[in-house]
């Protein structure tokens, strides 16, 4: 009887140890790599901001406007096939309204124009950046948890650091990404994501 | 001396009976295999019909073959492909690990494969592969679902096949932005197979749990429609269905505001890219991107009718 017992609790061991159980969105995050995305989004932020070839944001509409095609093609970045590009735009702005997560400001130019700081998602900064090539990356997830790594640094701690500083009549430098299709014909509401804010 | 008589003239007859035959073999169209995963939904029946014909157009013989969902049959149909000698394949695969070591045996076969809307975890083992940019188009549909619920509220999500890179590009893109908003709380997260009655069915089990939720989001289109059909059946008219696709069902659903908004594919673009990279490189070329991401457009009751 006693061997029976002892086998017994044996095989439940055995066979406990043999296996195991996990959520399939533990086994797929444990299949990416060991890659630090925190930190490679932060050297890219400031990357971002050092190299500054942003174009500024009247140059551009302005050969929208004229449809001068090969200026538009050189300031965007398209990774694939597509009917928009990504644009990283500068210019001077005056804040004329602070609606929630929402500024509405006068670029130069008499351009209005909206900066959206709360729904800071998606590809558009890596991509207007022209810094981050697909091939750098094995899939094509790893190469979207840099947008997002990259967007979280912008959307909950530079953004919300450098918004507390402005109020409505300053003057500011901004810095963001603009999404442009190529038959884009209302450029008066434009809507950017913000980069860097910066009072004058 | 009849003996060598026979002997050249069956020499002769060889000869002939070679060249007409090498002859007839380069008259002979070269050869495109469009394997799908399934040709049990309308989206994929697209794709592949599209692929098929953009490879007729270039000068191919093309045949479709469908995967049926099953890796199985997926291998059967690259055995069946690799023997018949095809020179090269349109693929959509079942499965993004699964389906690799399939991939390789045509690469090994000297078979460039060209992976049209999914995903496989390799970058060495297809020649390009054209995927829709599916987690950009999801980031837009999340910030289209976190207006629309004006930031709170319970909801449901339906994935695709588990197995699927797509399923989870989808469904990262749309809880990279959802997940921000500690208001929206999802009640339950399951696999619809990106099967519109699979879908109905799962969604009608989880409403018996969670009866009041205020919206669903859906992997694909096919599984959206499932979803609003189960929601009719329940009398919920309130809860908001969202999609992926583009269907063109949908589409009528999101103009009649039964359906909030969709994810635009392009499985044209795609089916097209791929015959014609199959095409170069037929006629020699060998540098091609690993990866096409082709852009996915959000849909929704502001620009329906532009689609």
């Amino acid at each position: 009887m006693k061997k029976i017992i002892i086998s017994s609790v044996l095989a439940v061991v055995a066979i406990y140890n043999s296996i195991y159980i996990e959520s399939l969105d533990e086994l797929k995050q444990k299949k990416e790599s060991n890659f630090d995305f925190a930190k490679y989004s932060q050297d890219l932020y400031q990357q971002i901001l050092s190299k500054s070839q942003a174009v500024e944001l009247s140059q551009l509409l302005s050969s929208f406007a004229t449809k001068d095609h090969a200026s538009v093609a050189k300031y965007g970045n398209r990774l694939g096939i597509g009917s928009s590009a990504y644009y990283l735009v500068k210019c001077q702005a005056k804040i004329l309204e602070v609606q929630g997560d929402r500024l509405k400001v006068l670029a130069s130019g008499n351009r209005p124009l909206e900066i959206d700081t709360k729904f800071i998602f998606g590809n558009a900064i890596r991509d207007a950046s022209g810094l981050v090539k697909l091939t750098d990356f094995k899939t094509t997830a790893e190469f979207n948890k840099i947008s997002e790594s990259l967007n979280t640094i912008i959307r909950e701690k530079a953004i919300p650091d450098e918004i507390k500083t402005v109020k409505v009549g300053d003057t500011i430098d901004l810095v963001g990404a603009v999404k442009l299709g190529e038959k884009q014909e209302d450029l008066l509401n434009l809507s950017v994501l913000p980069i860097k804010i910066s009072k004058i | 001396m009849k003996k060598y008589i026979l002997i050249t003239a069956s020499l002769i007859l060889g000869v002939f009976l070679v060249s007409a035959c090498s002859k007839s073999q380069s008259n002979e169209k070269k050869k495109v295999a469009v394997v799908i995963s399934t040709l049990n939904n309308p989206w994929f029946v697209i794709l592949a019909e599209s692929a098929a014909e953009n490879a007729r157009k270039l000068g191919y013989e093309a045949k479709i073959f469908d995967s049926q969902n099953s890796p199985a049959v997926e291998s059967d149909n690259f055995e069946n492909l690799i023997s018949s000698e095809f020179d090269a394949i349109l693929f959509n695969p079942t499965d993004a690990d699964g389906s690799v070591s399939n991939v390789l045996r045509a690469k090994a076969a000297g078979i460039p494969v060209f992976c049209m809307d999914r995903e496989i975890n390799n970058d060495d083992a297809a020649t390009s592969q054209i995927l829709s940019d599916n987690y950009s188009g999801c980031v837009e549909v999340g910030i289209e679902f976190v207006k629309a619920l004006k930031e709170k509220g319970t909801y449901v999500e339906i994935l695709g096949l588990v197995g699927d890179n797509n399923t989870w590009a989808r469904s990262k893109g749309f809880h990279s932005v959802v997940d921000k908003f500690s208001n929206l709380k999802m009640v339950a997260q399951q696999s619809g197979d990106f099967d519109r009655n699979k879908a109905m069915e799962v969604l009608e089990t989880i409403m018996q749990a969670y009866p009041n939720i205020d919206a669903v989001f859906c992997g694909n289109d096919a599984m959206a429609l499932g979803a609003y059909q189960a929601l009719q059946a329940a009398g919920k008219t309130k809860v908001k269905v969202f999609g992926f696709d583009g269907a063109s069902e949908v589409i009528e659903k999101i103009k009649e505001g039964k359906i909030v908004a969709t994810g635009m594919q392009y499985p044209k673009i795609m089916a097209k890219t791929a015959a014609q990279y199959a095409d170069e490189y037929v006629k020699g070329k060998r540098d091609f991107p690993q990866r096409v991401p082709v852009e996915v457009e959000l849909v929704n009751s502001a620009n329906a009718k532009n689609y």
